[in-house]
């Protein structure tokens, strides 16, 4: 039974944003980052030899933990992630550590977690003092090494350490990070910070963990060892359940892993409405080793795949024509005869090399093909390895971020020159390779016939035309609840891209958030879109809804969805259909279910 | 002793991983190595000295190596220096 007296065992839910879908029900892990209290504390001369032999055990323990770090990290990331570990493992035997903290052991009879914490201070006060604020962050490398260090003096447990079957909650979360946890079988996790987008999101959704994302100061009220839910349909997370709350969610649960059993027998199967429009489904990808993903959740090749990891992983925008060419080429084999999509690289916005320009707004700023074009060797190198790659499959390129005409027109120039000097190098390519610009922004959607008309296929980024279309920040909490997806306006520009690939007799995808939202997909196969690009693990569940619903029937939805005065109006208007049509994801997992909590009823103190 | 002058090349400077790069390089030879930055002076065989440079590109840094393996040290580091750490300039 629940005890009602005291606060720390009342219900309490917080809102966030569900990206990586499922439920999970257990007890919290509470992961803190937070600098621990290091008292000033002696010893006596005695104690000298044993405070030594501390240190020694908890520079082993930690360098046991960077080798496993390490190894996973390449094996699920890639060697230039496990790089910035390779350096915390040399500072465990720098002797500006080991050597200080033993002398300071020794001379002044410090305690061994105060003496690394005099030490490390020293060496990160030096490094804030930098003017270069990539080389000032470069302190959390220090401070990462220094936790692990004093957590081991303390024989506190550490990530490699919990328990199993446990929810993870933090206030910020790595993608690394959840790699580690993954390997102890975790149930879900739940962060203060994170966008669907992020890198830790794409990794929760790739390990299959229920996930909740940006849930404000849910770190400051969860504590280790308290019963907690993370809900990944609709983005909340629940402390102390009542009985009642858990018993839903276990129903809930049951339901989700009925459903995702059901779905097996729908890889095989075609996306098809009722009335024989058939539609298809690729997946977006980001790192290499989810390419096993394609087939387990029967992807019709890949609709995105995100070149960025490959250039933020190396920290510099000249990676080498070779090590490009073997991952295209390797993802490109892999798919085979289905189309494979690969996004030119997209940096800016929020996705920063380290030697970018500041700037005050970055979004409206230096991004997507705006930088390449300013870099034509980087672009010429990046397109020979794509071209290359292209002769391994089926490949087209999409160009991210085009706001004119010219940018589209000047790629294609580049494209002709690098298969000139391909030819030349008598190296193979694919002489008709596609090429397709994203519509992300709204010059490019109100102007989609002109596009329609250089390329060879659209793909709508839904995630930045909202925000654009919108001027909503949606990771700004003062104005994220204006981030609509289905405002009449946006709605209104995919109508017009839509309308514009017909004219010109080219295919239209979309992809981004919205095309995973089963609430939403009948609106979008209403206005006219056939093919969709999701996380491999929303796959099934998109072709689910979209076997049954029949075209006719959405295609008015969409027409009304379209002359609604806002947002608002179309939520409700969805609402409505959906109640005579439950198949989305949410009503099919909570059909039958009594009521849960929501943050309206119960929010944080 | 041997001694060189060096420019940091690339645009991020010396961050973590140009920092490994160097201790790691240093650490093949038996040679002392320091590098010195505006008279300050820290081992380069040592990843939290060289890191807590805070080295940005355009520093000057002095290279010091005493050892039997000094000149092949001096000339291992500074090309490492010169290639920018194969990393953007």
């Amino acid at each position: 039974m629940t005890d009602r007296s005291s606060p720390n065992t009342e219900e309490v839910i917080v809102a966030g944003k569900g990206v990586s879908p499922g439920i999970a029900i257990g007890s919290v892990y509470l992961y803190s980052r937070a600098t621990i209290q290091v008292e000033e504390q002696q010893i006596r001369p005695n104690q000298v030899d044993n405070e030594l032999g501390r240190l020694d055990h908890a520079l082993k323990r930690s360098q046991r933990d960077l080798s496993k770090i390490i190894s996973i990290t390449r094996e699920k990331i890639g060697d230039d992630s496990a790089s910035i570990f390779e350096a915390q493992a040399l500072m465990l035997i720098d002797e500006a550590l080991v050597g200080e903290v033993t002398q300071l052991v020794k001379s002044d009879l410090y305690k061994a977690d105060y003496a690394v914490r005099v030490v490390m201070e020293e060496h990160r006060q030096r490094l804030a003092a930098a003017s270069s604020q990539y080389l000032r962050e470069r302190v959390h490398d220090l401070e990462d090494v220094e936790e692990r260090l004093i957590r081991h003096l303390r024989r506190e447990k550490l990530i490699s350490a919990i328990d199993h079957d446990r929810i993870v909650i933090a206030e910020n979360l790595t993608a690394a990070d959840l790699v580690l946890f993954s390997r102890r079988e975790i149930l879900g996790a739940a962060m203060d910070f994170g966008g669907a987008t992020s890198h830790v999101s794409i990794m929760a959704r790739s390990l299959r963990l229920p996930c909740v994302v940006g849930t404000h100061n849910l770190s400051d009220h969860a504590e280790s060892g308290m019963e907690a839910i993370v809900d990944g349909f609709r983005g909340t997370v629940i402390l102390n359940p009542t009985d009642e709350t858990r018993r839903q969610y276990q129903l809930r649960q049951k339901r989700f892993a009925r459903l995702l059993q059901d779905s097996q027998h729908l890889l095989s199967l075609p996306a098809e409405t009722l009335d024989h429009r058939v539609v298809s489904i690729r997946a977006n990808l980001e790192f290499k080793s989810e390419l096993g993903l394609l087939e387990e959740y029967g992807a019709e090749g890949i609709g995105l795949f995100r070149t960025e990891l490959l250039f933020l992983m190396e920290g510099r925008l000249d990676v080498g024509e070779e090590r490009q060419f073997d991952t295209y080429r390797a993802i490109n084999e892999t798919v085979g005869e289905e189309v494979t999509t690969i996004r030119l690289l997209d940096l800016g916005g929020d996705k920063m090399l380290p030697m970018a320009h500041r700037e005050h707004n970055p979004f409206l700023g230096w991004r997507g093909i705006r930088v390449l074009l300013d870099r034509p060797e980087v672009l010429a190198t990046h397109l020979r390895a794509i071209l290359r790659a292209s002769a391994f499959g089926s490949l087209r390129i999409l160009v991210p971020m085009v706001t004119t005409v010219a940018e589209i027109r000047r790629v294609k120039e580049l494209v002709a020159e690098q298969m000139e000097l391909l030819s030349q190098r008598g190296q193979a390519f694919d002489p008709d390779i596609q090429l397709g610009a994203m519509i992300e922004v709204p010059s490019a959607a109100l102007m989609a016939d002109r596009f329609a008309a250089e390329v060879d296929f659209l793909s709508i980024g839904t995630n930045d035309l909202t925000q654009y279309v919108l001027a909503v920040d949606r990771g700004n909490d003062l104005v994220s609840d204006l981030y609509q997806e289905v405002h009449p306006a946006v709605l209104g520009l995919l109508q017009r891209i839509v309308d514009a690939g017909n004219r010109h007799d080219v295919p239209v995808s979309i992809c981004g958030e919205m095309a995973a939202d089963t609430r939403i997909v009948p609106i979008l196969i209403g206005l006219g879109i056939r093919e969709f690009s999701v996380a491999p693990v929303y796959i099934p569940h998109v072709k689910r809804i979209i076997r049954s619903l029949e075209y006719e029937d959405v295609s008015r939805l969409s027409e009304t969805a379209l002359a609604a005065r806002d947002a608002a109006a179309v939520d409700e208007l969805l609402e409505h259909w959906l109640a005579s049509h439950p198949y989305d994801l949410l009503h099919l997992v909570e059909a039958e279910g009594g009521p849960l909590p929501t943050p309206e009823a119960s929010n944080l103190p | 002793m041997v001694t060189r002058t060096v420019v940091v090349a690339n645009r991020a400077g010396i961050h973590t991983r140009p920092a490994s790069m160097i201790v790691r390089a240093a650490s093949k030879f038996e040679s002392d190595f320091f590098i010195e930055k505006d008279g300050y002076e820290i081992n380069g065989k040592s990843i939290i000295g060289v890191m807590t440079l805070a080295a940005e590109q355009g520093a000057e840094l002095i290279l010091n190596f005493s050892g039997p393996d000094e000149t092949e040290a001096a000339n291992a580091l500074a090309t490492l220096f010169e290639e920018g750490f194969g990393e953007a300039r």
